[in-house]
């Protein structure tokens, strides 16, 4: 019998382009919680997603209790007692609880003594039973898509204790929680280790694993730095080794110059096309110097704010001014000409059109205007001249200038294009939407800059995150939103992050 | 009155079991309008099938047909695993795809059926000539007033598909196959993660979405058309299309609205009759059915959920 | 070799190299097919060529010559280079109307009707005003489609084939009732003032059929290229096809730009069925969808929905259609078989995309396989 019930020996896996992982080698203990720690695009999903057969490596080996495995799907890791909850749940919709939890390893019973049937009620009472065994509460005829966040993740986690798994690869598991539900979490993970599970945690908030894990392995850029002790090491020493340089934790941030009123949203409500009310009687200022950051749950109506005020949802009742027009009725153009800018949640799907060249891209919110065009007819000249500009001045990297295919660019610099594009429109209301999502630190960095520099510039900045640290250090006023109403707005300051947390779960003031 | 019940039957129910086949499709997450072009292939397979049996088996054997429905379901099957590649493997945008197989179909089967004609009787015709199926009336269920009509003078076929549908809703709603499938749909990746097999998934529910078009295929050749020819490509593919959406991708339901357009057909027919128009005014009543999708399409497109990752291609290796 | 290829398909000109790759694939999926036949492929071919007028034939009737085929062959391509300049309007919107044979029957059967039958007009009104007619007519039904999609979330390959049917039924008991030849059960013939290609021009000695059609034809196609090349109007459609949500985003109203896409696609297909129908056929069979509106898909597809590719495509798959009829009598091979060549192309088209795809991830490894061996050396 082995020292390690897992062993991965000399990992290497490409994709093209990239080598996602680069002779990577780990050895985990029986019982312990492992954590791997690394910047976005550092390889850690990938050498996790071999250990569970989403991919093969290359080359090198894969041991399990000391014997060689190779696996070629997910099911493959399953027998081997592995499972694993990805960063996305991986959760049909409109499938409940119990159906999501043994979808592939449906119980089948024989309706008539011959037909193969699957025996959900069987099913249900499994679950209920693992449920209440484990702590962790669902109720297993709930569709999925009535359920909070935090939910769908105990759905996750039954799905592998369904499957007896040992070993649990979570991947980054606290990146969509409120504080208090990573508590809740964390102690759950604890709960596992003493019942001898052996678990593996992808993250890259260091807190995280200084509070619950035994070792850490360090990657960079698809290679193993270092293996630590976590008692051993201090934050700053693993923050250094994650990125490769000294971290500087705390961003420079200038006393907020609150001026007039910019932005006035009053008593908005937004109805989705089920007629079910996402945004609920929202009402709120933001003035020229004030970064207003509105937090809460994913999909407690922050993004239909934004997409209400920009005008790509419609809005069903309340109003919207800016500067004191009001612009309720006005087309998505018609209130970015009078002075929005907006970068939204979505670079892939609404925030560039990746078929269009990187020069096409820049000019998105120009085209239209002389001298990019005279009389609908278009100005090439121009549109280069522009785009050489503004990949100078954002320092956006791309294989052919101009004329790169924005789709073959890597996500920092596409989301720099697109922060540069609405910059550079010197608008009054500035909103950002998850700024950050799927950045590496320095580019992380560098946004924070930006939107700090635009704010002391000026600017009203409405800023909507679901990253709870990103909001505790930027913004100067907070609101905070729960099932489409803002459940409290203060400054920022005055609350601690866990006192943002209890809001974010619906607690209510007193 | 009762003939419009009749005619109704055997109008919607081949127009239904089309209809679940592309319900099989797109609850795999594959968009499927190639129905049309999966019925015609059918249904040339089968006549060339029956076509080459009459002599051996002699004309106005019964059994013929049922090989011919066979025959039917496997060539259409078959022809659908072009669809399946150039969709699961080629990741080639489905809807282009649907219309390509759809064209390339017509195509085929005109050339191939001269060519067969020629090289069977010399005549570079091109028809098929099958004859009607013969007819059976239930005893007893026939003699109900109103609605009586619905068991009189029934094709065989109705009976077969109707078996087939209640078969394939089983295996939709009731098996691991069903369950996998539907989740495909949905969301791709939950299956690959719970260890099912996507791409192997989605081909399956093509293949079936092609076999029962070419079996719907094959009932008009030996019913409305009475043979194979170029005419069997009537947009009846897109009918079945038209009442999946309706339907809402859901086979009950599908089957009423597949119902209502036999009606539709039969008793536009049957009124123009009753009215004792000249036969040219047919032409007018034959506008029915689709003028009623196009109403009911109007009516009621918003309101529908189509599976969440349909017309998605999936690839593991994505990251 | 192998690498040559990938390299073709995979640089700037890749479109245009995964078309030729689809045209020579087409070509040896047909000569199979027509050595399975027992037929010559390459006679096969001459007289597809020779049928079209670019090739002479051994012999010609009284007054027809090389000539006379070759401008029956534009009079055939006119309105196919329409049809498919139709399609790609809508197609780089995003939106697939299949519907353009329809269209083309309802605007040849409205000028016929109105303009077609009308024995006073002279030919200086009429033949502007059948083309008015197609383009008005079109643009309507296009823009009903368009209407239809964005309002009520219609698919248009649904709507547009349901339309198809209906204006078949509908022109078809018009036609069938009021204005039938009772000779061919088609319909009566239009006067030469109306039709759009002058008969029984003599040139060089030979009776030619000359297409109005074929100038317009080309000069659209340019006007269509310009439009998405370099005009602000063009820009929105495109980003509407290539994302409409981007679209939405920066101040594009999508709803409005799918309604006009489709209302110029339908323009074009009714230009293109006055062209075949006041033109090319002169008659209307009823109850009959040109294949024609199918064929321009893979005209588009095959051009890589330019329109310039269009022309040089339209001319490939016009051989094949127009020479069907004289390859026939010649190696004795049924006629339907350019439907299908044309329906291979389509199909070999289609999978364009993939072979770019599978050329470009082979560059990759062999970048990467170069990389690593370098890597090691060091």
């Amino acid at each position: 019998m082995s020292e390690y019930i897992v062993e991965m020996r000399h990992i290497t896996k490409r994709f093209p382009g990239i080598v996602a992982n680069d002779d990577v080698s780990i050895s985990i203990r029986k019982g312990e919680v492992y954590a791997l720690l690394g910047e976005n695009g550092a390889g850690k999903s990938t050498l996790m997603s071999m250990l569970f057969g989403m991919y093969e490596p290359d080359s090198g080996e894969i041991l399990i209790n000391g014997k060689p495995v190779v696996f070629h799907s997910s099911n493959d890791a399953t027998a081997q007692s592995i499972g694993m909850v990805h960063q996305h749940f991986k959760l049909v919709d409109t499938y409940t609880v119990a159906e999501n939890i043994v979808l592939g390893i449906e119980p089948l019973k024989k309706k008539f003594g011959f037909l193969p049937w699957v025996d959900m009620k069987k099913a249900n009472n499994e679950i209920a039973e693992l449920s209440r065994k484990f702590g962790l509460e669902v109720n297993p005829t709930d569709l999925i898509s009535d359920l909070q966040v935090s939910v769908r993740q105990r759905v996750e986690i039954l799905k592998m204790l369904y499957r007896k798994a040992e070993i649990l690869i979570f991947d980054e598991p606290t990146a969509v929680l409120t504080p208090q539900e990573i508590d809740f979490l964390l102690d759950i993970i604890d709960g596992l280790r003493k019942d001898g599970k052996t678990i593996i945690l992808i993250t890259h908030k260091i807190m995280e694993i200084k509070r619950i894990a035994d070792r850490c392995a360090i990657l960079r850029r698809g290679k193993l730095i270092d293996v630590r002790n976590v008692a051993d090491t201090s934050v700053q020493e693993m923050a250094d080794l994650m990125v490769g340089h000294t971290v500087n934790f705390n961003q420079q941030k200038n006393k907020a110059n609150f001026r007039e009123e910019i932005l006035t949203v009053d008593h908005l409500t937004v109805k989705n096309e089920n007629n079910f009310e996402v945004v609920k009687d929202v009402s709120f200022k933001v003035h020229g110097g004030e970064i207003f950051a509105v937090t809460g749950v994913s999909g407690n109506g922050q993004t239909e704010i934004a997409d209400a005020i920009t005008g790509m949802l419609k809005i069903a009742s309340g109003t919207v001014k800016l500067e004191g027009k009001d612009i309720t009725e006005a087309s998505v153009r018609e209130r970015a000409l009078s002075g929005i800018s907006y970068i939204p949640e979505d670079r892939h799907g609404v925030g560039m059109v990746l078929d269009f060249t990187l020069r096409d891209n820049l000019s998105l919110r120009e085209y239209f205007k002389e001298p990019f065009s005279r009389n609908g007819i278009l100005n090439p000249d121009q549109f280069q001249k522009y785009s050489e500009e503004l990949i100078e001045r954002y320092d956006i990297r791309s294989g052919q200038g101009p004329a790169t295919i924005v789709r073959s660019m890597s996500g920092g610099n596409q989301q720099k294009a697109i922060i540069g594009r609405e910059i550079e429109e010197k608008s009054k209301l500035i909103i950002f939407v998850q700024p950050t999502r799927g950045l590496d630190i320095g580019a992380i960095e560098n946004v924070h800059k930006q939107i700090l520099q635009e704010r002391d510039n000026g600017a009203a900045i409405l800023l909507i995150s679901l990253e709870l640290d990103e909001i505790m250090a930027l913004s100067d006023t907070i609101g905070i939103i729960y099932r489409g109403e803002l459940l409290k707005i203060t400054p920022a300051g005055e609350l601690t992050s866990h006192e943002v947390g209890r809001y974010m779960m619906g607690v209510k003031d007193a | 009155m009762e003939k419009v019940f009749t005619d109704g039957l055997s109008f919607g129910i081949p127009l239904l079991i089309m209809a679940v086949g592309a319900i099989y499709s797109e609850k795999s997450g594959v968009t499927n309008l190639a129905v049309e072009g999966f019925q015609g292939v059918g249904a040339f397979v089968g006549s060339l099938i029956a076509i080459l049996l009459i002599p051996v088996m002699g004309n106005g054997n019964q059994w013929i047909i049922y090989i011919a429905l066979a025959a039917a379901a496997v060539g259409a099957g078959i022809y659908a695993c072009l669809h399946a590649l150039l969709c699961i493997k080629f990741h080639a945008d489905q809807v282009i795809s649907g219309v390509v197989i759809n064209i390339l179909a017509v195509a085929l089967t005109s050339f191939f059926t001269s060519a067969a004609n020629t090289a069977i009787n010399g005549t570079a015709s091109n028809k098929f000539i099958l004859g009607v199926s013969n007819r059976f009336t239930v005893p007893g269920l026939s003699k109900i007033p109103w609605i009586g009509g619905l068991f009189t003078n029934m094709y065989p076929f109705e009976i077969i598909i109707i078996v087939l549908v209640i078969f394939f809703w089983y295996l939709m709603n009731k098996t691991r196959y069903g369950m996998r499938l539907r989740a495909c749909g949905e969301n791709p990746q939950a299956v690959d993660a719970a260890g099912g097999d996507v791409k192997k998934t989605r081909w399956i529910a093509v293949m079936i979405s092609g076999a029962l078009s070419g079996i719907g295929g094959m009932c008009f050749a030996y019913s409305l058309l009475a043979n194979f020819s170029p005419s069997i490509y009537q947009g009846y593919g897109y009918l079945a299309i038209a009442a999946m959406i309706f339907g809402n991708w859901n086979i009950g339901s599908t089957a009423l609205v597949c119902l209502i357009f036999g009606f539709a057909k039969s008793g536009g027919y049957q009124l123009c009759i009753a009215m004792g128009l000249p036969s040219n005014y047919s032409d007018l009543f034959l506008m029915l059915p689709y003028v009623l999708t196009m109403l009911l399409l109007i009516f009621f497109s918003k309101k529908n959920h189509p599976p969440k990752a349909v017309g998605q291609p999936w690839d593991k290796g994505k990251r | 070799m192998k690498k040559f290829l990938a390299q073709r398909l995979d640089g700037r000109y890749s479109a245009f190299w995964a078309s030729v790759l689809a045209i020579i694939l087409t070509l040896i999926t047909a000569s199979l097919l027509l050595l399975v036949m027992g037929k010559d492929p390459v006679v096969a071919f001459q007289s597809f060529l020779q049928g079209c007028g670019f090739l002479p034939k051994a012999n010609y009737g009284g007054g027809s010559g090389m000539l006379s085929d070759l401008f029956d062959f534009l009079n055939y391509l006119a309105p196919l280079l329409l049809a498919s300049l139709a399609f790609i309007a809508g197609f780089k919107t995003g939106l697939f109307n299949i519907g353009i044979s329809g269209q083309m029957l309802f605007s040849g059967f409205l000028a016929t009707v109105f303009i077609g039958y009308n024995k006073s007009m002279s030919a200086a009104i009429a033949k502007p005003l059948v083309i008015l007619i197609g383009l008005a007519s079109g643009c309507l039904l296009g823009a009903l489609i368009g209407f239809l999609k964005y309002r009520f979330n219609i698919h248009e390959v649904v709507s547009t084939i349901m339309i198809n049917y209906i204006i078949s039924y509908l022109t078809g008991f018009f036609i069938n009732n009021n204005y039938v030849d009772m000779m061919t059960r088609t319909s009566r013939i239009c006067t030469a003032a109306a039709r759009l290609t002058w008969t029984n021009v003599k040139i060089g000695g030979v009776n030619c059929k000359v297409p109005l059609g074929i100038v317009i034809a080309v000069l659209i196609a340019f006007v269509v290229q310009f439009l998405f090349d370099k005009t602000s109007f063009g820009f929105e459609l495109k980003a509407v096809g290539l994302n409409s949500r981007c679209a939405k985003y920066f101040g594009v109203n999508v709803g409005k730009s799918v309604v006009l896409s489709m209302a110029i696609s339908g323009a074009l297909a009714g230009l293109a069925g006055v062209c075949y129908y006041l033109g090319y056929t002169n008659t209307i069979i009823p109850k009959t969808l040109a294949g024609m509106g199918y064929d321009s898909i893979s005209v588009a597809l095959l051009g890589s929905a330019s329109p310039i590719g269009a022309i040089l495509a339209s001319v490939i798959v016009s051989i094949f259609q127009q020479g069907a009829n004289y390859m026939s009598s010649r190696v004795g091979v049924a006629k339907e078989i350019a439907s299908l060549i044309t329906g291979i192309m389509l199909l070999y088209a289609a999978c364009g995309n993939y072979m770019r795809i599978v050329a470009h991830s082979y560059l990759q490894k062999e970048l990467d396989k170069t990389s690593s061996r370098e890597g090691k050396e060091r």
